[in-house]
């Protein structure tokens, strides 16, 4: 009896609660180690007015980020990212034009846009089985398009009730930071504790396997523009709070960042599983690193130079069979396969 | 078929010479032995048929002997010299193989396919069309030289192949099953083929399945079982009862659960009535409670094709009842548990946890209130796991991390989460260990015990044998014995299946002489210049439309204007078609053009000699090819994808035009802009420039190798390297090509913005992409051409000419780009999947 309950012990699979992804801890060292560096070389860096600067660009541009790590997730990549900021942006400047009381209607509005956009490319790539880029490529140009009917490429001022609540700051901690950690949280919840999100990464992680077992990819994937498409929306109208006067373009500077991010953060661009936390975290490496760049007094310029670095190193922890590198570089003799 | 000795060659006694000759051959993969001490003597003037079952090794062997595989142990010899074989060396010695999977390029045109494959020599001394023509003739394929091989038959792509073989006049000519898929007609005239070669003096290998081939073709026979050399015979002097009992005969090392006690009142819980569908044709079964059905036959016979057609994944007619109420294909998808064959690419989700991947068929009944209960998934799925004994570092481990034997039993354990009403096993225990297979066939015996039906496809006879009630055997799609109680042996399944004379349904009616070949206007809708002509349409239609509305729209001045701002986003856009043609993308364009324009712009001043404007320009062509070689380096050696690959490029670049320059500054020489945009008549001479690099970029994508081989890596990246194209050297050529277009292209800007600006050809990255997607090129890879190109840079640029013209706000210019990208990709994509859905059903 005693032999056959140990025995079952030892067949009996485990799992621990606290489970890491290497991606996360290469981003949280890096994070990490940037703020301490940073602290050391440029203490300008991470003072108090630099990390409040800091942290609402940080949060929108995690948003963003998020919402690209859905696509990205189904093997899809989403460059209408731009133009749903920008026309996010836009609509919740100028509908209310100054008037708090119309911000509501405003934002209604820029959902539904959002909506809208988010169907017709996931249509356009799941049903009508274009390729990601162009269909994206497409409906960016469309957004602008809406962007163009709406404001007439004319900046106008965020109102004060938006400025208030997406620029301002509750207990010394800016408001867009809750907003990137209450999306942050509602992204892992639904991928990682509910029926269709679990559906939704096993899906990105083998589409032919998971139609095997009779999940709706189209459906899925089809949907993943829609999600992305309310994340940019929802950083749009941060932006327009957080910024004063934004620009019809505001968007455009969130593209390439949006994909690294992604990157950075572990997610395959020819789909998989997603890791949200690590993209929020690499979405404050990037911001952080470009104020450590400035604090160091070196031009802006350079700190484009360090994303790409930065970017390049990312990829190539995921890309680079680092085993068989070792293997070639140092050891000498070919390992023989033993005859089982 | 007719009868078996008659038809037999008598060889020509000067013809007897062995030419190839494998001596003590040992092939181990992964440890397991696929072959070993196996010798065979390959005959000038004679075909040698290699017989045995599924996985007896003969593929393997004719591997070894065209290059494609090293053996472990053992030597090859070639005319009475030792010689190492690799695909290149084997083909300049003369050996030839017909792979059971065509390696054809499917974006390619019949004749492309040809000029791509054989080598340059084959075609000296006559036009090429009228040489393919016959090469084609020969083996009897008759489709149109310009058809996409694409819209091809399997039947006629197998046909391609054999043709391609035959070209090369080879001196031992491996054929590995090139009967499955064919039609009588063709297997007539192969064999006719072969018979000829062999009379002049060719030594033929020919790897079957069945005894009635070996009779009417082969001198001489080897068999084959468990990678060891059973006999060797003249076939003349053997019966096919000697033959079969070679063949047969495997050990097995597994032990099998008891059968099923089949009892008069068992209920029939599983029928399929007169199913068909694609690649199987009107299969029936009936399973009675407690029974394991199994599928046998020679691999690729329709087995797995009927399988998934009870799974649901494919369409099907014919009735389908589980337990006595009759199921859709979409009630099967949902309601069957279906095991892949293939883990890898259709079982599980490789990147995820052993948890997740038990799990995912089963989420619903893990729910608690509205998320999933953590405790009842890991109980449940921690219990089955556990009664399945599977073998992992955690629940949390990838599952890729686990044995082949462990990975199934995972499926198996998402199967039985699952509660299926059917479960369907195609080949269960490949890649398996011996223990693990043992326990696999207790599970699936419990399975069937408990009530469910379980349908097992295995190419392993012994295997069925052990495990099976019922066996049915397929040949060609069709059941051709359904075995029973004492009959499941495998040799009775070994035997029906090699004595099959059926000949493939399918094949039969397309492969016929008379097929009738796509008409001329539905080639050329279907071809690469219909994009084109679609273009050059809308833009003249545009243009008429606008003269209308404006009558200075075609002054000299503007249409200069108009085609100067052309050449930049054309010569950016040529570039960028040779990245999309292989395949791939290229997004530092954009970056790169504008960090050009910085670098000249610190040499190309007025005032600075022409020794230093020459040494700008030669910069620029220098850091172009670097990019180029970066870009392609990454992609290729460091397995970034190409997206990644050339965003980093992307940033990196745009960081270092702002290190040069942090902001506008450095007149471009006004001499050189002015030569730049010297115009002739109302033309520019840079836009004349462009439209004779497209040309001539055009004229090497389709009559030179260069291009064949471009466009091969792109189509499919696995056949051009089986037809011999060096991949990595394509692809980074063609990324330093895209960069030194890009170099044109950045001259082309420095000509209009003549000055250096770091903010300046970012765009260039996008509008170049809906420039090459405009003129009809795929993302995908394989096709496109540059002429499209330029029209689709033509007509984006006088869209936004237009719009001002017009007196348009902006907003119209971006919803035009917009609607023609999205209206012209769906119609390509539209043409492009008829084509390919017809072409199935053919």
């Amino acid at each position: 009896m005693l032999t056959d309950v140990m025995k079952r012990d030892t067949n009996r699979l485990t799992t621990s609660r606290l489970r890491v992804a290497p991606g996360f801890v290469a981003i949280a060292i890096a994070t990490i180690a940037l703020f301490s560096v940073g602290g050391v070389l440029a203490p300008s860096s991470i003072s108090h007015s630099a990390i409040i600067g800091m942290v609402p660009f940080a949060a929108v541009l995690a948003i963003a980020g998020l919402g690209q790590m859905l696509v990205v997730q189904q093997g899809g990549i989403d460059l209408s990212v731009a133009g749903g900021i920008s026309l996010a942006v836009v609509i919740s400047t100028h509908e209310p034009a100054g008037d708090s009381s119309k911000l509501g209607s405003a934002i209604l509005m820029a959902v539904a846009f959002a909506l809208a956009a988010g169907l017709v490319n996931g249509i356009l790539v799941s049903l009508l089985r274009l390729n990601s880029i162009i269909a994206t490529l497409g409906m960016n140009a469309l957004l602008y398009g809406a962007v163009f009917a709406v404001s007439g490429g004319t900046p106008r001022s965020t109102t004060a009730l938006l400025a208030a609540v997406a620029g301002g700051s509750t207990v010394g901690i800016p408001n867009a930071a809750f907003f990137a950690v209450a999306a942050l949280i509602v992204v892992s919840v639904l991928t990682k504790k509910t029926v269709a999100g679990r559906r939704f990464e096993a899906i990105g992680a083998n589409p032919a396997a998971a139609r095997a077992v009779g999940l709706r990819v189209r459906v899925h994937q089809t949907l993943s523009f829609v999600w992305a498409q309310l994340l940019y929306c929802l950083a749009g109208v941060l932006l327009a709070g957080i910024t004063n006067q934004p620009t019809a373009f505001q968007g455009d500077s969130l593209l390439l960042p949006s994909v690294a991010v992604v990157v950075l953060a572990g997610t395959s661009l020819l789909g998989g599983r997603g890791f949200p936390i690590s993209t929020v975290i690499a979405a404050l490496f990037l911001l952080q690193l470009q104020q450590f760049v400035l604090a160091l007094g070196v031009d802006t310029s350079v700190q484009t130079l360090v994303q790409a670095i930065a970017l390049a190193v990312g990829v190539s922890l995921y890309s680079v069979n680092w085993s068989s590198v070792r293997r070639r570089l140092f050891v000498r003799k070919p390992t023989q396969a033993i005859p089982a | 078929m007719t009868d078996t000795t008659t038809m037999t060659v008598t060889p020509s006694p000067a013809a007897q010479a062995t030419v190839l000759n494998l001596k003590h051959i040992s092939k181990l993969y992964s440890g397991v032995a696929a072959l070993s001490d196996v010798s065979v003597e390959i005959r000038s003037g004679e075909v040698h048929a290699i017989l045995g079952e599924n996985g007896a090794g003969k593929s393997t062997l004719m591997n070894v002997a065209s290059g494609t595989a090293q053996p472990d142990g053992g030597s090859i010899v070639f005319d009475h010299e030792t010689v190492t074989l690799t695909p290149t060396v084997a083909a300049r010695l003369g050996i030839a193989i017909v792979f059971q999977h065509p390696a054809v390029l499917p974006d390619m045109t019949v004749l492309e396919n040809l000029q791509v494959s054989l080598p340059g020599s084959v075609f000296e001394g006559g036009v090429d069309e009228e040489i393919a023509e016959r090469m084609l003739d020969g083996v009897g394929l008759h489709v149109h030289l310009r058809d996409r091989v694409e819209t091809l038959t399997v039947a006629q792509k197998h046909l391609l192949e054999i043709a391609k073989a035959f070209a090369i006049h080879p001196r031992v000519l491996i054929l590995d099953e090139p009967t499955a898929p064919l039609g009588q007609r063709s297997v007539d005239l192969l064999f006719s083929r072969v018979r000829q070669a062999v009379a002049d003096g060719v030594a033929v290998v020919y790897i079957t399945h069945r005894l009635a081939e070996v009779r009417e073709l082969a001198h001489r026979v080897t068999v084959l079982r468990d990678g060891e050399l059973r006999g060797e015979s003249e076939v003349a002097d053997v019966t096919d009862d000697e033959l079969l009992a070679l063949i047969v005969g495997r050990q097995l090392e597994s032990t099998f659960p008891p059968k099923h006690v089949a009892a008069a009142g068992d209920p029939v819980i599983f029928e399929v009535d007169g199913l068909s569908g694609d690649g199987c044709n009107d299969v029936s079964l009936t399973a009675t409670r407690g029974q394991i059905i199994g599928v046998s036959g020679v691999a690729g016979n329709g087995q797995s094709e009927f399988l998934r057609a009870l799974a649901g994944l494919s369409s099907f007619t014919g009735s389908v009842k589980v337990g006595g109420v009759a199921k859709s294909g979409h009630e099967l998808l949902h309601e069957a548990a279906f095991m892949p064959a293939d883990r890898h690419s259709e079982g599980l989700m490789m990147t995820l946890t052993v948890r997740e991947n038990a799990a995912v068929a089963a989420l619903q009944k893990f729910r608690g209130w509205w998320l999933l209960s953590r405790k009842k998934e890991l109980g449940r799925v921690a219990d089955t796991l556990q009664s399945l004994d599977v073998k992992a570092p955690s629940l949390d481990a990838e599952v890729s991390s686990l044995s082949g034997g462990n990975q199934q039993k995972v499926v198996m354990a998402r199967t039985l989460l699952s509660e299926p009403q059917l479960v369907i096993a195609d080949e269960p225990t490949q890649g398996v260990d011996v223990g693990a297979r043992a326990e696999i066939y207790r599970i699936l015996r419990e399975v069937a015990d408990s009530g469910i039906p379980v349908i097992v496809n295995s190419s392993d006879a012994k295997e069925l044998e052990g495990l099976c009630d019922e066996v049915l055997v397929m040949s060609r799609g069709t059941v051709i014995e359904t075995l029973r109680g004492p009959d499941v042996t495998e040799e009775m399944m070994i035997s029906a299946a090699v004595s099959s004379t059926t000949s493939s349904f399918a094949a039969v009616e397309s492969s016929g002489p008379s097929r009738v070949s796509t008409g001329g206007v539905r080639r050329f809708i279907q071809g690469d210049y219909a994009p084109s002509a679609l273009l050059v349409a809308v833009i003249v239609v545009l243009g008429g439309f606008i003269l209308t509305q404006n009558d200075r729209y075609l002054s000299a001045f503007n249409v200069s204007t108009v085609l100067l701002a052309v050449t930049a986003l054309g010569f950016i856009a040529l570039g960028q078609t040779v990245s999309l043609l292989l395949g791939g993308i290229d997004l530092s364009v954009g970056p790169l053009s504008g960090f050009l324009v910085v670098i000249a712009s610190f040499f190309v001043n007025d005032k600075k000699p022409i020794v230093v404007i020459m040494v700008g320009l030669l910069l620029m062509v220098v850091v172009g090819v670097a990019v180029g070689l970066v870009n392609g380096s990454l992609i290729r050696f460091a397995k970034f994808t190409a997206i990644a690959a050339t965003l980093t490029m992307y940033i990196a670049l745009q960081g270092l035009s702002f290190v040069l320059r942090n902001g506008p500054g450095g007149y471009i020489n006004a001499n050189v802009v002015a030569v730049i945009q010297t115009t002739v008549g109302p033309i520019p001479v840079a836009f004349i420039l462009l439209v004779a690099a497209a040309l001539l970029a055009e004229f090497f994508l389709r009559r030179r190798r260069w291009g064949w081989r471009l466009r091969a890596t792109g189509s499919d990246e696995e056949s051009a390297r089986r037809v011999g194209v060096k991949i990595n050297r394509t692809v980074i050529l063609g990324y330093i090509l895209t960069s030194l277009f890009t170099v044109l292209g950045a001259v082309m800007l420095m000509g209009q913005i003549g000055v250096g600006d770091p903010s300046q050809g970012v765009g260039y990255t996008l509008s170049s992409i809906t420039a090459v997607v405009l003129g009809g090129t795929s993302l995908l890879g394989g096709r496109g051409t540059f002429v499209g190109t330029l029209l689709g840079a033509v007509l984006i640029t006088q869209l936004l000419n237009a719009t001002t013209f017009l007196g348009l706000s902006t907003l119209w210019q971006y919803v035009f780009q917009g609607l023609l990208i999205l209206v012209a990709s769906v119609a390509y994509s539209f043409v492009r999947a008829r084509r390919t859905r017809g072409s199935v059903r053919a």
